[in-house]
């Protein structure tokens, strides 16, 4: 699995990595690419289905049995408002950890591991709401912008009642 | 965490051992039991409390808790009578340690004057017996070295000693065993002490001892490495043998002359031989007795305990002063009884063998049994006839497995199993608090307390128990006055009582005060809107509605005189354990309220339905019947909703669907009616598409990745690895109460 590919460059990297750098695992949306901090990240699997949560929001997708423990799956595109993605089992979900909660966000590919300066973080301009809402900065990478997800804000107010 | 963390988690884990232990060793002392092994495991318990706080610095619990010892240590002594106002101050007492133990286990702080009223109490108490001057402090549980007021002289304290000493006459069938027992320098040498010898001897019997110094050179001569005190040691115990005694020395033979000779008479009658006092001044140059005292790592040489060695010695073969290995109560027939009592309860002690493990390996252990169990099950489902028939050892060995399991189960839920009294001690403090504050007469009685329950369902337990009894007293019994006029006892009695009933446990809150006030209750929920203008509810009903959530908000509730204050919390950690509540009034006579508690939460046993193609699992213990919706006899109500005709009675009829916003493909008439019992005897009917089976199922949060779903209790893994959800029948029907209230 791709996965493993990914962690023979991660030890590699780390040891060089100085301080003020910050290792990402980078996932594509359609045609937008966005980043979590790897430290972050506790799997990624493909996707094979979710039981459905009801009374949630449209981006919640339902929990999954993750080896005897529930963890709920929130969509990423469906949560940036772009309707719910019709999942595959080419789609990808990357189990992270949020506080002390591990969650599952659901998004088309997992694309690179990229390693940026933390002084290449740019501020989200405040164009929109959502945006500023669910990220946390931008960073470019080979000319291209990546978002930085705020997962906190990704999985908060999920219940279709709070 | 650190070392000294672990050490401190330990600490507190043992002091709420103790303080339980507390609580319990009072509720009898309260119940008149004044038996010295009573005194001695309180004095016990504060002392090791004592410890590991002076351990850990918690200085003013040290303080406080020493206080108390003192005072303790009075009684224990018979210098202070157990008076119901002493035990009242005691429990008092216990509650402020625990206060200051919380305080220590947090980091809060506590008024820097707390506890100082009680201390201030236990100093005029101790100050007020003080007549007989120091020697008492010779008992003082901070070891210092014994003091004997010499100015006082023919001070009578010694004599009261005394008595004490010869209180405790020989065992009448006894055996006495006489040791003459002197040390040689290579003992010392050696590394051997003496003082652990005659512990160790004082373990087998009652014991005596007496220093010999007929070998004391003159000051001249006198060697510092020599050798020149000897003891004579008589063991008073019916079952000792020479070979016992023999053993003791074992370690030290060669290295000392020993003589060990069986008398054959117990000591005469004690009175004789208190008779010659010798001049007290003329003993006092002589070499220090040895003297063990209870809890001292050191002993403390006393001129008291020398002169009535002395005494003792006056005429041949009699006991000295006795060694307390279990402090004396002054009366003679206590003492007598109290011994063996002592020595079976130290039996006892040594007799349980435990570990003390950390309550998460436990709970792994539980897990993983619980997904075994299902496993199991699920493997056994597996099997239909054609492989029966074929790989029948394969079907013995499932049957083996299947045994094997339910007893590693029961095995595992039993490790974690434990009495309800660690939830019980801690209400009669509430009960006093309540007393007090509401200026009422109130009596606790539990009964029960030794029944077991799975630790979990013990930990959501305390709440409820908390609101319930808190309810009970404020507002189930009445002033004293009203009783009084109502011809009842002034003192109210509230009962908490446990037992196992099937596969549940119940717990039961009962009081005898005036019942619930259905007028007012109606009243409020008519206003509040949970109950409809019309709607005529039965009087278990009513009853049933100071459960309901948002129908005890304090100000509404605090106004009636009947009941409400965070009932609603009782329900919601009732329902999460997968309990049940119930309540029984009866006008002017009190209230019942009834906790229904499942023996374990590892394993729930459900039945497994389809609503729109995703699994649910609906807790068997709540499913009344299921019929087909073909068969079943709806009628519309004006809402626009439905209701099902069942055996003459109308039940509100909720589509899971329809709840859950899912859509479904099955035609209407062949789904299903799963008719479900929710509190009291209220009914609700659920509507799914299909009914699977039964299955047992191991619970899993989803709060913890996710947060609470209304209607849904949780979530559980099925044996194809899916999520199911259980669905929380109460919760559906309490959406619908806050609806309507909103």
């Amino acid at each position: 699995m791709e996965a493993l590919g990914f962690r023979d460059e991660t030890a590699d990297r780390s040891a060089t990595a100085a301080q003020n750098t910050l290792q990402l695992i980078a996932f594509s949306i359609g045609e937008q690419i966005y980043g979590v901090e790897i430290t972050t990240v506790r799997e990624i699997r493909a996707w094979n289905g979710a039981t459905p949560l009801p009374n949630t929001r449209e981006y919640v997708r339902g929990v999954i049995n993750l080896r005897g423990t529930i963890v709920p799956i929130f969509d990423l595109r469906a949560r940036f408002g772009d309707g719910q993605t019709s999942a595959t089992k080419n789609h990808v979900v990357v189990v992270m950890s949020v506080g002390d909660k591990w969650v599952g966000i659901l998004v088309d590919a997992v694309s690179d591991i990229l390693t940026v300066s933390r002084e290449d973080i740019h501020q989200v301009p405040e164009s929109n709401s959502i945006d500023t809402e669910l990220l946390n900065g931008i960073v470019t990478h080979d000319s291209r912008m990546v978002g930085l997800i705020d997962l906190h804000a990704v999985v908060r107010g999920a219940r279709t009642d709070a | 965490m650190s070392d000294l963390d672990d050490f401190k988690a330990t600490y507190f884990d043992e002091c709420s051992e103790l303080l339980n232990e507390l609580e319990e060793q009072f509720a009898t002392i309260e119940a008149g039991d004044r038996s010295s092994e009573r005194l001695n495991a309180v004095f016990r318990a504060i002392h090791s409390v004592k410890g590991g706080a002076g351990a850990f610095g918690f200085s003013e619990l040290v303080a406080f808790a020493h206080a108390y010892e003192t005072l303790l240590d009075r009684v224990r002594d018979g210098k202070i009578v157990l008076s119901p106002d002493v035990t009242k101050l005691c429990i008092r007492s216990n509650d402020i340690v625990a206060d200051f133990v919380n305080a220590a286990r947090s980091g809060e702080a506590l008024p820097s004057d707390y506890g100082s009223e009680e201390k201030a109490r236990f100093n005029a108490l101790c100050s007020g017996d003080d007549d007989g001057g120091e020697p008492i402090e010779e008992f003082d549980i901070d070891f210092t070295p014994v003091m004997v007021n010499l100015d006082k002289g023919d001070d009578d304290a010694p004599a009261e000693v005394n008595m004490d000493a010869f209180a405790a006459p020989p065992l009448a069938d006894a055996t006495t065993w006489e040791i003459r027992f002197r040390p040689h320098s290579e003992l010392y040498a050696r590394a051997n002490d003496p003082q652990l010898l005659v512990r160790e001897l004082a373990t087998l019997g009652e014991l005596t001892v007496k220093p010999v110094f007929d070998a004391v050179p003159p000051l001249a001569d006198f060697e510092p490495f020599g050798v020149y005190c000897a003891w004579e040691l008589t063991v008073v115990s019916p079952s000792v043998t020479e070979a016992a005694i023999r053993e003791v020395f074992e370690f030290v033979e060669g290295n000392c002359d020993l003589k060990i000779v069986q008398l054959t008479h117990a000591a005469p009658e004690p009175e004789e031989s208190i008779a010659p006092t010798p001049s007290f001044a003329d003993l006092m140059p002589e070499a220090p007795a040895l003297e063990l005292m209870p809890g001292a790592d050191e002993p403390a040489p006393s001129f008291a305990d020398l002169a009535d060695s002395v005494v003792a010695a006056t005429p041949p073969k009699q006991p000295a002063i006795p060694i307390r290995t279990e402090p004396m109560t002054p009366k003679a027939p206590a003492a007598t009884e109290a011994a063996p009592a002592s020595e079976s309860e130290g039996e006892r002690r040594n007799g349980i063998q435990s570990i003390r493990v950390d309550l998460d390996k436990v709970d792994r252990v539980v897990n993983m049994v619980g997904e075994l169990v299902i496993t199991q099950s699920m493997l056994t489902q597996q099997m239909d006839e054609t492989l029966r028939v074929r790989y029948q050892e394969l079907v013995r060995g499932l049957e083996v497995l299947a045994q094997t399991t339910r007893g590693l189960q029961d095995s595992v839920m039993a490790i974690r199993a434990q009495p309800v009294k660690s939830v019980f001690s801690r209400m009669p403090r509430l009960v006093r608090e309540l007393a007090q504050k509401t200026a009422k007469k109130i009596r606790l009685e539990t009964i029960g307390e030794n029944t077991e329950i799975d630790k979990t369902v013990i930990e959501q337990l305390s709440d409820p128990l908390t609101h319930m009894i808190r309810n009970s007293a404020d507002h189930g019994i009445e002033s004293p006055e009203k009783r009084l006029a109502a011809g009842k006892s002034e003192t109210g009695v509230i009962r908490l009582s446990a037992e196992q009933a099937g596969g549940n446990i119940l717990i039961i809150v009962e009081d005898d005060g005036g019942g619930i006030n259905r007028e007012k209750v109606v009243q409020v929920a008519r206003a509040r809107g949970v109950v409809g203008p019309d709607e005529i509810l039965t009087e278990e009903q009513i009853d049933q509605l100071i459960f309901a959530p948002g129908f005890s908000t304090a100000d509404s509730v605090s106004d009636i005189s009947g009941r409400g204050v965070g009932m609603d919390v009782v329900l919601s950690n009732i329902k999460k354990i997968g309990g049940s509540v119930h309540v029984r009034s009866w006008t002017g006579r009190g209230t019942r309220m009834t906790l229904r508690l499942p023996l374990t939460l590892a394993v729930l046993d459900v039945m497994l339905v389809r609503v729109a193609q995703n699994p649910y699992v609906v807790p068997l213990s709540s499913i009344v019947e299921t019929m087909q919706c073909s068969r079943a006899s709806f009628e519309r109500v004006p809402s626009g909703g439905k209701v099902l005709q069942v055996r003459g009675e109308y039940v509100q009829v909720i589509d899971l669907c329809d709840r859950f916003e899912m859509a479904t493909t099955v035609d209407e008439k062949s789904r299903f009616v799963v008719l479900c019992e929710a509190e009291g005897s209220m009914r609700v009917a659920l509507i799914v598409d299909d009914i699977i089976g039964q299955q047992q199922v191991v619970i899993k949060s989803l709060e913890e990745n996710f947060e609470s779903i209304e209607g849904i209790a949780g979530g559980t893994i099925l044996g194809d690895g899916n999520v199911a959800l259980i669905v929380d029948v109460q919760g559906l029907k309490s959406t619908r109460l806050r609806r309507n209230a909103a």
